[in-house]
This record gives structure tokens, C-alpha cells and sequence, in this order.
């Protein structure tokens, strides 16, 4: 037996032996981990998808996307109906109660849209808030939602990122009690909270149970470990049930083993590289200069990567949003690998000798180190800068990044307008700051005739390429592992919904 | 018929001490690992085929021969498909270099402080006191890692720094051992005989604390190459795609489970260049001051 097989026998035996003494279906507790650290609970205060994992668990919104079908369902509100373009009436739930024992009513909806509409308060990601302007209890279970301009996607964020806090309870405590007390109607309440570190779940009783289901594993555990190899350890000393995000070679690793459950499902996160169009960071920075952009986008083999390290089912994109987003129009210039051409825009460009600029990134490192073996061929030599999320967003926000590896997950949202319409309006992360792109969103957001929107997008995503603005990189696919005693069948949103997982 | 010249002719102290540095099987091991890591390092690009940057993708993560690889790639493939070998040796080149500038940095800082202070005393010696007691004050790993970040991981900010960072030990070291020399009666003649005070300084003071001045050198040397390895290994050192060998084992710590030869190989070549370095310190200090020997 080669050594390395021996090694990999003996972990395996040993992960065996440790996986029995530990059955976590016995004390009925998931446990699993977060790579990142999350700021805040609070899902209106932080941007990480861990929030959003911890968010969908605990709080409710008043619809509910079904991510199977794509239909949208009652969930603390059961109907709901456009009075006008601008106005949604919705009827709530009753009986519905608060992990505090709070009853859910008109009252809490009213709250809560009207804090997190308000920009004085600084919601983090205002995109999912601001197309709200306020909201109007006509009795104890009737609310109207009036908005600023009509925005088609309204039912997507209503079913998403906007869930509703208990009033009472959140005009005490505010968002920094909140974080380390999370109140919410959803399947799970917290029972603890060691903020950025650890996370204890447990089932609700009183969840209402409809349509979601209620939980059927009674505890989750949830602790932060950011080295990944320590998950894996972990993992093999029964000591986490399941792995998310796990990077394809590992992934491929640990099926190859045949002792754990591996599933790959896609996500609508996508990768893409933004550029200074603006001059932001240098007024006379090279990324002002379209023909350096297109370089760029003929410098990098986007194929090779996904082959090699992406992997799963991924696949390379050319608009700057995920496919299965409405509106996502497909039909955009598209920049095939050369480097020949790269190097003839470049110096057409003004820089036959390429030139050197700082590289930043947050995540996938690798990835980040191949896209900069490419464009060192053709000149552009690239210093890495790699940060984590909370520090690169910031840097972002204040326009000092020139050209950057990023991701947008859209908050699992099947719209364009939820990257689109955070990336070209105008707003912190906005690099090209192009007025007609950005006229065009907003027109395309503040209509409801769904060919006008469809048509208004093309044109954006049309010059977006046309201008590459933005380098669309490859889709994003999420593997999941899971040890044999656990049952979850992931979804292609990215999103693990705690209360699906059960036990075999 | 016996053989008498070996007890009866005198040797120089010359002879004595090569005869002492060949019977020291630490300095002979050393000399011989740094040997041959200057080599690689100097002649890289003729030991290897391959270019250390360049990346092939088709070709990623191919495990060294002796794990059943390719012979193409005899230390196999990275995660980018670049080949280790040509890593490993180019690599050499950024422990080495930074090593060696950064303890020549921190040697002409230490040196210059800690002679003047050892020489002259009093005033001087209080001020390069204070100096030192501010410098020791200082934990090295985390200021280099906040001025690393803050001006962002360069091999000229990593050395610099370093540099900068590293010279305690010579001052002290040299301030005691000039303090010493500098009561001696040969340092009174040339001061007597009108000798100018760089002269004596640097013929006469210098040469007599050389030998603990190239011990220091060699600690400073090493110490210079894992803090490197570890800022590098921490994200902050060297940046991609600088061939070094802690930003290689940083690298290859995300296969740490499955790929462990990924940083084996690199790891390996650090513990022995830096063990390497440390036993020729320690024969140099035997060879030189036998009476010192513990």
C-alpha cells in the first residue's frame, strides 16, 4: 500500500471509530460550521450569506418562494393583492407568535417596514429595503405596503431578505439587542448567541408551520471555524454532521472516500472582476480606458478555470447576472480568450509593457491566483491584496479599490434588478458609475410591464458588456457534505434551510 | 617506528581552529546543506526546465515521483499546475535573499550601536540603551505583521522591515563583547600611538568581536527566514506568485488532508535550511571560541 493511501486508511478508520462514539442523531443536534465571522445576526445589519442561513431559520417573511417550484406563497401573510402599481395589501396570519411570546399583528409589519425604509437607520444592503416607502395598518390583520415607484420584484424581496421583527421587542432593543438575542416567528429561536463564534438553535414549538415546514431536528450547532481543514477534521471526528461550501477538490476527495453523502446544486451567486470605469481610485487609472478592460476580459481563461478548479455544474457567463434571474438578458458581447488581442489592446491602450495594479480580493483564492497567472502573461502584473469581506466592502463603499475579484450571491433573489440594480445605480459599489446604465435600471425597476423590464435590462447588461465595465466571471456551484446518518436534499439558491434536514 | 610530528611540530591557532571546524560534524552539516541550497538557488534555472510562474491547468496537483507522478515533474505540480520543483527552487532564492539582507540590515544597525556604545560608554551607551530597551519592548511577529499590513506584502517592505526589526541582538552582543576588548591594552597602545578613532573602531575593535558577530548573524539569519515563511503563511509576507517557501506551504494548506506533500515539501526545506543555518552558527562559535563551548 502506498503511503499516501495508508494515511488517507488510517484517517479514515480512525474518523470511523470517532464518528461512532459521537452520534449526533442520539442527542438530536446538527452541528455544523461558519467559515466566516458574522458581524451581527441582525439580517438587516450585515451581507454575509451566513446571516442569511441563520436568518431564514429564525425569522419569517410575509411570503414565501418555493425553491423548487418558483412559486410565491402565503407565510405571515396569507393573501395579498396590488391596490395600485404602488400599493400591496396583505392579509397576516393569525395566531402567529414571536419566540418571545410576542403575538405577530398589523403592528409588527408596520414596525418593521417602517424602520428598515427609513435610510436614517443604515440598513446595510439598501437595495433590498429602500423600494419601500413606508407601510399602513388598516386593522390588527390587514397592512398596506406603499412604495416609492412601482417595482416589479416586490414579491421576490417580500419572500426574501425582508422578514418581519417583533415590534415592541426591537423598539427596546434595537439592532445590537437583537443580534444577541434574535426574536423572530420562524422555525428555529436562538438559545444562544456568542457573537461572531458560536450559535446554538433550537426548534419552536409554536412555529405555525405553513408553508414552511417546522423543524424536525430539535438543536443546530453552529460554530465558527475558519480554517477549512479543521471543518474536514471535524467532520471525520463526528464532531460536524454537515460541511457547506466545501471547495470542489476536497469535495471530490471526500466522495471519492464513499463514506459521506456529497451533493453539488447550483447557485445564483455569480464570480465577476469590476473595474475603476469611473476612475474613482485613480482618475487616470488604466481601468478608465475601455481597451484595457477588454484586455483584460481576453486575458483570462475563464473555461480553464471553471474546468480545473470550479468545477461541478458550473459554466462560464458573459452578462453581468445569473441566468435563471429574470431578465437576465443573454445576448451580450462576449470576450473569448486570447492573449494576443489582449496584448494588441493594451498597447493600442497606451501600455505595450502592460502595467502593475493592486488585485483585491475576499474569497477562493485560487482562483484568485490563476486569473493573476493569466493576466501576468500578457503584461498586467497584479498585486494580491487579499482581505476579508467586511474590510474589502468598506474599501469598495469609499471607491479605493481599481480592480477587484468579487461575488454576489443577489440574496438568492431570482431577479436581475437584485445584482444589477446594486451594482450600476449609482451606489457605493457602483465602479462604473455610467448614467445611462444606471437610468435604464431604474426605469427598468419602476414599472411593471414585464417586457418593458425585460427590454430596459437588455440595453443595461448590452452596454454593460459592451463597455466591460464588468468581467462576468463563471456561475457558482455549492457542495455539500453530510454524514450518513443526516437526510437534506440542497436547493439551487445557495440557501441551507435548517428546517428541511431530518435525520434517517 | 612512531610517529611524533603530530605532538612535536606547533600549529598555528589558524591550523588549530580548521583543524577544530573539520572534527565539528554540526558546522560540517550546515556548511554543506547551505552549500548546496545556494547552489540550487544560483543556478535554479539551470536545474529546472520549468518557469515558476508559469501556470498550467491541465497539469494541477500531479504528486511527486516518488508517490507515483510524473517524471516530468519529479517534486509534482501545484494547485495552478506550476511545478514544485522550479518553486522549491526559486523559492530558495527568496529565503535566502531575504535572510541574508535583512540580518546584513539589522547586523550594520546592531553593529554600529552596539560598538559605539560598548566604546565610548556613558552618554552614548545610555541612548543606545534606551534604544535597545524600546526595541525588545516591541514584540516582532505582531509589529511586522501591522507594518506589513499597512504597506501592503512586498519582498522589499518584508526585508525592510525585518531589517528594521532584527538588530537588538547584535547590539547587545556586541556592546558586552566591545565593552570587554575595548579594556584591553592593545586598544590603549593604538590610542596611545595616535590611531584615529574609525581605525581603531574598525581594525582593531571589529575584527576581535567578528566571530560574535557572524554567530548573531546566523540566528538573525534564520530568524529573518521563518518570519518570513510565517507572514507569508499569514497572507502578509511575499504575494503571489513569488515563488516562496511559506507562502508554498500557505498555499498548500488547503489540501493539507489530502495532498500533505504540498506543504511537506516545502516545510521540509525550511526545517533543514534553518536547522542548517543554526548548527553553522553554533560550530562557527565553537571552532572560533572553543572556551565558550557548553
Amino acid at each position: 500500500m502506498k503511503l499516501p493511501n495508508l494515511l488517507a486508511a488510517s484517517a479514515i478508520a480512525l474518523s470511523a471509530g470517532a464518528m461512532s462514539a459521537q452520534a449526533d442523531k442520539a442527542d438530536d443536534t446538527l452541528r455544523l460550521a461558519f467559515t466566516k465571522e458574522l458581524e451581527t445576526v441582525d439580517i438587516y445589519f450585515n451581507s454575509a450569506r451566513e446571516g442569511i442561513l441563520l436568518a431564514r431559520a429564525i425569522w419569517d417573511g410575509l411570503l414565501y418562494r418555493d425553491p423548487v417550484t418558483g412559486e410565491y406563497k402565503g407565510n405571515l401573510a396569507t393573501e395579498w393583492k396590488w391596490i395600485d402599481d404602488v400599493t400591496l395589501e396583505l392579509k397576516l396570519r393569525e395566531g402567529v407568535t414571536f419566540h418571545n411570546g410576542e403575538p405577530f399583528n398589523a403592528d409588527d409589519v408596520v414596525y418593521t417596514v417602517n424602520y428598515v425604509a427609513n435610510p436614517d437607520n443604515g440598513i446595510v444592503v439598501q437595495r433590498n429595503v429602500s423600494w419601500m416607502d413606508r407601510a399602513e395598518k388598516v386593522d390588527d390583520y390587514t397592512v398596506r405596503i406603499i412604495l416609492d415607484a412601482p417595482f416589479p420584484p416586490a414579491e421576490e424581496f417580500l419572500a426574501g431578505p425582508v422578514v418581519m421583527y417583533p415590534n415592541e421587542y426591537y423598539a427596546e432593543v434595537g439592532p445590537a439587542g437583537m443580534a444577541l438575542n434574535p426574536i423572530g416567528t420562524g422555525p428555529y429561536k436562538v438559545s444562544s448567541v456568542d457573537p461572531g463564534l458560536h450559535y446554538e438553535l433550537e426548534a419552536f414549538d409554536g412555529y405555525h408551520g405553513d408553508p414552511r415546514n417546522a423543524a424536525s431536528i430539535g438543536k443546530i450547532d453552529i460554530r465558527t471555524i475558519p480554517d477549512f481543514n479543521t471543518q474536514i477534521a471535524e467532520f471525520f471526528n463526528g464532531q460536524l454532521d454537515f460541511l457547506w461550501n466545501v471547495p470542489a477538490d476536497q469535495a471530490e476527495k471526500l466522495d471519492a472516500m464513499g463514506k459521506y453523502q456529497v451533493e453539488n446544486a447550483e447557485a445564483i451567486r455569480i464570480g465577476f472582476i469590476s473595474m475603476d470605469a469611473s476612475g474613482r481610485a485613480d482618475a487616470d487609472g488604466p481601468m478608465t480606458n475601455p481597451l484595457v478592460r477588454k484586455a483584460v476580459a481576453h486575458a483570462i481563461d475563464r473555461q480553464a478555470i471553471v474546468d480545473a478548479l470550479v468545477k461541478g455544474s458550473s459554466e462560464v457567463v458573459h452578462s453581468a447576472c445569473a441566468k435563471i434571474q429574470f431578465a437576465c438578458e443573454q445576448d451580450v458581447a462576449q470576450y473569448e480568450y486570447n492573449p494576443e488581442k489582449a496584448k494588441a489592446l493594451l498597447a493600442e491602450a497606451g501600455y505595450p509593457d502592460g502595467f502593475e495594479i493592486d488585485f483585491h480580493a475576499y474569497r477562493n483564492r485560487p482562483y484568485a491566483e490563476a486569473m493573476m497567472g493569466f493576466l501576468d502573461e500578457v503584461g498586467i502584473k497584479t498585486n494580491l491584496v487579499y482581505l476579508k469581506y467586511s474590510a474589502l466592502r468598506d474599501a469598495r463603499s469609499k471607491g479605493e479599490v481599481p480592480f477587484t475579484f468579487q461575488t454576489w450571491g443577489s440574496y438568492s433573489l431570482a431577479d436581475a434588478s437584485a445584482i444589477v440594480g446594486e451594482h450600476f445605480t449609482g451606489g457605493m459599489l457602483d465602479d462604473a458609475k455610467d448614467a445611462e446604465v444606471t437610468a435604464w435600471v431604474n426605469e427598468a425597476d419602476s414599472t411593471t410591464d414585464k417586457d418593458k423590464r425585460i427590454g430596459l435590462y437588455s440595453k443595461a447588461l448590452k452596454k454593460i458588456a459592451d463597455e466591460a465595465y464588468w468581467l462576468p466571471l463563471w456561475s457558482y456551484n455549492v457542495n455539500y457534505v453530510m454524514s450518513q446518518e443526516v437526510s437534506y436534499a440542497p436547493t439551487n439558491d445557495e440557501i441551507v434551510r435548517f428546517f428541511d434536514f431530518s435525520w434517517k | 617506528m612512531t610517529d611524533t610530528s603530530s605532538t612535536n611540530i606547533p600549529i598555528s591557532p589558524r591550523q588549530a581552529m580548521i583543524r577544530r571546524a573539520l572534527r565539528h560534524k554540526g558546522l560540517i552539516f550546515g556548511t554543506v546543506v547551505m552549500a548546496v541550497v545556494i547552489l540550487i538557488a544560483i543556478f535554479a534555472p539551470l536545474l529546472t526546465e520549468y518557469d515558476p510562474y508559469k501556470q498550467n491547468l491541465l497539469t494541477r496537483m500531479k504528486p511527486p515521483v516518488l508517490l507515483g507522478g510524473d517524471p516530468d515533474h519529479w517534486l509534482g505540480t501545484d494547485a495552478l499546475g506550476r511545478d514544485y520543483w522550479a518553486r522549491l527552487a526559486y523559492g530558495a532564492r527568496v529565503s535566502l535573499t531575504i535572510g541574508i539582507v535583512a540580518a546584513v540590515i539589522s547586523a550594520t544597525i546592531g553593529c554600529t550601536l552596539g560598538i559605539l556604545a560598548g566604546y565610548f560608554g556613558g552618554r552614548v551607551d545610555a541612548v543606545v540603551t534606551f534604544l535597545i530597551n524600546v526595541r525588545l519592548a516591541m514584540p516582532v511577529v505582531l509589529v511586522a505583521l501591522a507594518v506589513v499590513a499597512l504597506l501592503g506584502g512586498s519582498l522589499i517592505v518584508v526585508i525592510s522591515v525585518l531589517g528594521l526589526l532584527l538588530w537588538d541582538r547584535f547590539a547587545v552582543v556586541l556592546r558586552s563583547a566591545t565593552m570587554q576588548v575595548r579594556s584591553l591594552e592593545y586598544i590603549a597602545a593604538a590610542e596611545v600611538l595616535g590611531a584615529s578613532l574609525p581605525r581603531i573602531l574598525v581594525k582593531d575593535i571589529l575584527p576581535n568581536v567578528m566571530n560574535h558577530l557572524i554567530v548573531i548573524f546566523t540566528l538573525e539569519m534564520a530568524h529573518a527566514i521563518i518570519l518570513e515563511a510565517a507572514l507569508s503563511f499569514l497572507g502578509l509576507g511575499v504575494q503571489p506568485p513569488t515563488p516562496s517557501w511559506g507562502l508554498m506551504i500557505s498555499e498548500g494548506k488547503e489540501m493539507l488532508l489530502f495532498e500533505s506533500w504540498l506543504i511537506t515539501i516545502p516545510g521540509v526545506a525550511l526545517f533543514f535550511l534553518v536547522l542548517a543555518i543554526n548548527m553553522m552558527g553554533d560550530g562557527i562559535r565553537d571552532v572560533t571560541a572553543p572556551e565558550g563551548r557548553n
